[in-house]
């Protein structure tokens, strides 16, 4: 089989579309000239939580489960990090082709964090206190700091100031996330164990990565 | 009397032999290439010093005393204590007997098993009399010539068979895929698709020739499309992840996606995408195991062999455009144009098509890439790329072997009892096209 | 595998598949079995409706000798009319199987033994006109039983291959079995007589009551005047005759005889190729034993010192 794996190299110059890793990339890079803090953008968002992120109209009527077509004003960044978050997990190697990846990367790996928290025979109530504990903690690691496990892509704040407001709109993004990934697991509250289904993804780590 | 009977059509490959005559539309035995042979005492039969496995019984031949005595070894017949196949499986289970598989990777490694395999194929299950009948046999891409002249020196001189052809696996499954209404041209070139059970080749055939230099293979097959549906079950903890089941749900219920991210929507929308498959487990106890995303997630293992292998990451619509590239450019066009598959790990629904879109999109952007470093001077009429699915692409070579046995020309093709007596094993290094140009 | 089976594996193994519950599919196979016997299995007006049917070279000689009977007597409402281009037919239907587990198997061996039933028929008549003989012949002594039963019934001729044919005959206190053989290969022929030899041999050694074989190269005394029998001159056509003795004729081993007659010429021919296969073996051995000899003997890495034209010189690296 070795012997297999060494005739494998194509020894042909690839062409620039072949080069392209396979892993899914985010629709938002194509947006034009977001906010960035260092290389971080800085995204509109879907969300009833308090923040710096510009938000979009809310659709009262959508459950909170579902997504809104893709095409619609109101589908934002999170949107696509919950429909990429299950085929993205089975990939080690990722291109960021564009600012918007990083938020990608960023609600993916933040996605997983949450789904370690919770346990097959939890209920929702318990569920969305061990969630919520992680969403609502201030204290995470934002680029930059010692502790952030991505740095090689993502740069520093340049000031104190940028930090902060990184940090305000990191934590936005993370409770909007959680909420959506509770109401996803357990079918807006209708459901009294998680579904198996997402816990599958537990073990899985994007990019071999974990925040 | 040979000039009546059916030709026997065999294919023995690594995993699976394909027994039976030309002009049926499926073969009459499919059983695993193993055989059982007595393990003799402790040493296990012979295999694994190199050395044939009569090595078990060299005090008779050499003369000198073994255990066994004089007298016993003149008169036993252990050489006819086997079983082949299934029955091998089943006693190599029990005490007593040792399996071994005589070819690997496609090649035959062990001729004295082999001989007994076939001598217990042909009279055992086909029950011919090989002198009376023609025989059609299948041999890898790039297979040792010795190893054909060994193989005709078995056929002819042990069983006498009335004829033989030796043909190459690829271009049988070629010839298999006339069945299909899409082949309006029975040409013998085209680019073959082999996946079995262990390993997956490429390989592009010119005019029922291999063009052996731009052959690749790629170590993901069935078996790996297996062990990934056995660790996606394991993931979710279900009641039952044995690699039988993993199995049982691969064949039953795997289907290739275009596209990963929308089938996972797709499942989220439609709860009824979700199965649910029954097993009995020994002992009589049902357990039913919950059937999701591995029902698309497994075979796309072909496709994004990424999100199963972290040392081979090529996808195989590119190693196909590889394999095609490396080709003699003059041929390039039949080979995306005829793009057939053939084996067990092929039969998804949508390989193909799925297969076709992707070759389709790397060879437009590169005719696109062309077109504009010529500045826009160089138009491309385009390339037509096809890949063929058809009804029996699960035992191609086999299905190939048998359209070709049954035409009245195939007998001439062949080399006779005679003909070898004649000039000898060399004979068979050489055997004309069948089916090629010049044929019916 | 010493011994070879008597029914169709094929025939067996596709009616087990379909009678296990499998949802029923198309058959359309057409399948060897020795001695030019072909099967053709189909279902050819619906799928629960299971046709085999036999073509056998020899077919109207055996229906002369009873087979129609025969097969009827095992088939009976089985048989349906004759498929055309063969010469017997059955049907199964899937949705009208014996319920019984053990009923069904009988059933699919009964099936797989076409052919065996088949060439039973001549076997059959001659035990049954020795018995009849031997019950004529009880009422006299040898030395004045009448003409009729003294010499015994008439020859019956099989031409079951092409060049090669079973005579049958049957007398009063024996039945006699001859097999006229040929052998086109050379080496053929000498393992072929080896292993008749034993055959011959058998009573002289423990197996006493083993039937009493014969062979010859001329056409035994039995067969003068049968029509078609003659001396190839050669030695090229060899006949065996068996002698079955009254012991080997009883009804409780009749069944037994036959099969194990009709599968001698495969079975002895079987025996052959398998002694070539291990002969091969053991060349194998040999060959591969006298390439290590040789390679031994291979002189170790040599560090010669050469030189080219200019004096200079250069390390040559062990092959």
């Amino acid at each position: 089989m070795s012997k297999d794996r060494q005739t494998l190299t194509v020894s042909r110059p690839l062409h620039n579309s072949e080069l392209k890793m396979p892993a899914y990339n985010s629709i938002f890079n194509a947006e034009p000239s977001p906010t960035l803090i260092a290389n971080f953008p800085l995204l509109p968002l879907r969300t009833k939580t308090r923040g710096p992120a510009y938000t979009l109209p809310l659709d009262t009527a959508l459950p909170l489960s579902q997504s809104p077509d893709p095409e619609s004003d109101s589908y934002d960044a999170l949107d696509e990090v919950l429909s990429l978050f299950r085929a993205n997990t089975f990939f080690r190697n990722f291109e960021i082709q564009g600012p918007a990846d990083r938020l990608l990367i960023y609600g993916i790996l933040f996605v997983s964090e949450c789904l370690t928290k919770i346990k097959p025979s939890m209920s929702a109530r318990e569920a969305q206190k061990e969630v919520q504990n992680i969403a609502l903690d201030s204290n995470f690691a934002i680029p930059g700091d010692a502790g952030f496990p991505l740095n090689q892509m993502f740069e520093a704040p340049g000031s104190r100031q940028e930090a902060e407001a990184l940090r305000q709109y990191l934590a936005q993004v993370r409770q909007e996330l959680a909420l959506r990934l509770l109401a996803r697991i357990y079918d807006d509250g209708q459901a009294e164990k998680p579904s198996k289904w997402w816990l599958s993804f537990t073990k899985r780590k994007f990019m071999g990565k974990s925040l | 009397m040979a000039q009546n009977t059916p030709a026997v059509v065999m294919d023995n490959g690594t995993g699976y032999s394909k027994l039976g005559f030309a002009g049926n539309d499926s073969p009459s035995f499919v059983f695993p290439t193993a055989i059982a042979t007595k393990a003799q005492g402790a040493a296990g039969g012979g295999t694994g010093s190199g050395r044939p496995a009569v090595a078990n019984k060299p005090s008779y031949l050499t003369g000198g005393a073994g255990p066994t005595g004089h007298l016993s070894m003149k008169r036993g017949t252990e050489d006819l204590d086997f079983f082949i196949g299934d029955e091998a499986l089943a006693a190599g289970n029990g005490p007593g007997y040792g399996v071994h598989y005589p070819i690997r990777h496609g090649q035959i490694e062990n001729w004295d098993h082999m001989e007994r395999f076939w001598s217990n194929s042909i009279f055992k299950y086909l029950r011919v009399e090989p002198e009376d009948h023609y025989f059609l046999l299948t041999e890898p891409p790039l297979n040792p010539p010795e190893n054909r002249e060994n193989t005709a020196e078995i056929m002819f001189e042990s069983f006498n068979c009335a004829g033989l052809y030796i043909a190459v696996q690829a271009v049988l499954a070629l010839a298999a895929s006339w069945t299909s209404s899409k082949v309006s041209d029975r040409s013998l070139t085209g680019t073959v698709i082999d996946s079995g059970d262990g390993v997956t080749h490429v390989i592009p055939v010119a005019e029922g020739y291999v063009i052996g230099s731009s052959i690749k293979s790629i170590p993901i097959a069935g078996r790996d499309i297996t062990y990934f549906v056995q660790s996606l079950l394991r993931d979710r903890g279900e009641p039952d992840s044995s690699l039988k089941t993993a199995g049982e749900i691969k064949e039953e219920y795997c289907y290739v996606c275009p596209d990963m991210v929308k089938e996972f929507s797709r499942y989220d929308n439609d709860r009824s995408r979700f199965l649910k498959h029954t097993i009995t487990q020994p002992g009589g106890r049902q357990v039913t195991v919950d059937v999701g995303y591995e029902r698309f997630l497994a075979p796309e293992i072909f496709f994004n062999p990424e999100i199963y292998s972290s040392d081979f990451l090529t996808p195989l619509p590119t190693v196909v455009d590889g394999v095609i590239q490396s080709s003699p450019i003059d041929v390039r066009r039949g080979l995306y144009k005829n793009i057939v598959l053939s084996g067990g790990s092929t039969l998804y629904k949508d390989f193909g098509r799925r297969l076709q879109r992707d070759i389709k999109h790397l060879v437009d952007a590169r005719i696109r890439a062309s077109e504009v470093r010529s500045g826009g001077a160089a138009r491309s009429g385009g390339l037509e790329v096809q890949v063929i699915s058809h009804k029996r692409q699960r035992h191609g070579p086999w299905f190939g072997g048998s359209l070709l046995g049954q035409t009245p020309e195939f007998r001439s093709y062949c080399h006779t009892k005679a003909e070898y007596e004649e000039i000898g094993p060399s004979i068979v290094r050489r055997f004309a096209l069948l089916g090629g140009p010049g044929g019916s | 595998m010493l011994l070879l089976d008597y029914q169709n594996v094929l025939i067996q193994s596709v009616l087990t598949e379909r009678f296990s519950g499998a949802p029923p599919v198309n058959i359309d196979q057409t399948v060897s079995d020795f001695d030019d016997v072909a099967f053709h299995i189909s279902t050819p007006e619906a799928k629960t409706k299971i046709v085999v049917s036999i073509s056998v070279k020899c077919f109207d000689e055996l229906v002369k000798y009873g087979a129609q009977q025969v097969l009827e007597r095992e088939y009976g409402s089985y048989v349906i009319p004759t498929e055309a281009g063969y010469n017997f037919s059955v049907q199964v239907d899937l949705e009208n199987l014996p319920e019984d587990k053990d009923a069904r198997d009988a059933l699919i061996m009964r099936i797989s033994l076409l052919k065996r039933n088949a060439m039973a028929a001549p076997f059959e008549q001659a035990f049954d006109e020795y018995h009849r003989m031997s019950e004529e012949a009880s009422k006299f002594t040898s030395e004045e039983a009448p003409q009729g039963i003294r010499e015994g019934g008439d020859v019956m001729t099989i031409h079951y291959r092409d060049e090669e044919a079973i005579y049958i005959k049957a007398s009063h206190d024996r039945v006699t079995a001859i097999f006229s053989m040929i052998f086109r290969e050379e080496t053929d022929r000498i393992f072929g007589k080896v292993f008749i030899q034993e055959f011959v041999d058998s009573r002289r050694r423990a197996i006493q009551n083993a039937p009493q074989v014969l062979f010859r190269t001329d056409p035994p005394l039995e067969l003068q005047g049968v029509p078609g029998v003659k001396d190839s001159g050669d030695g090229r056509l060899s006949y065996i005759t068996f002698v079955l003795f009254p012991r080997h004729l009883t009804n409780q081993r009749r069944e037994d005889i036959i099969s194990h007659l009709q599968t001698f010429r495969t079975f002895l021919h079987y025996h052959i190729k398998a002694s070539k296969a291990y002969m091969h073996s053991s060349m194998r051995l040999r060959s591969t034993g006298l390439q290590q000899v040789v390679q031994k003997a291979q002189p170790e890495n040599e560090k010669k010192e050469k030189k080219t034209a200019s004096g200079r010189t250069f390390k040559i690296q062990g092959n």
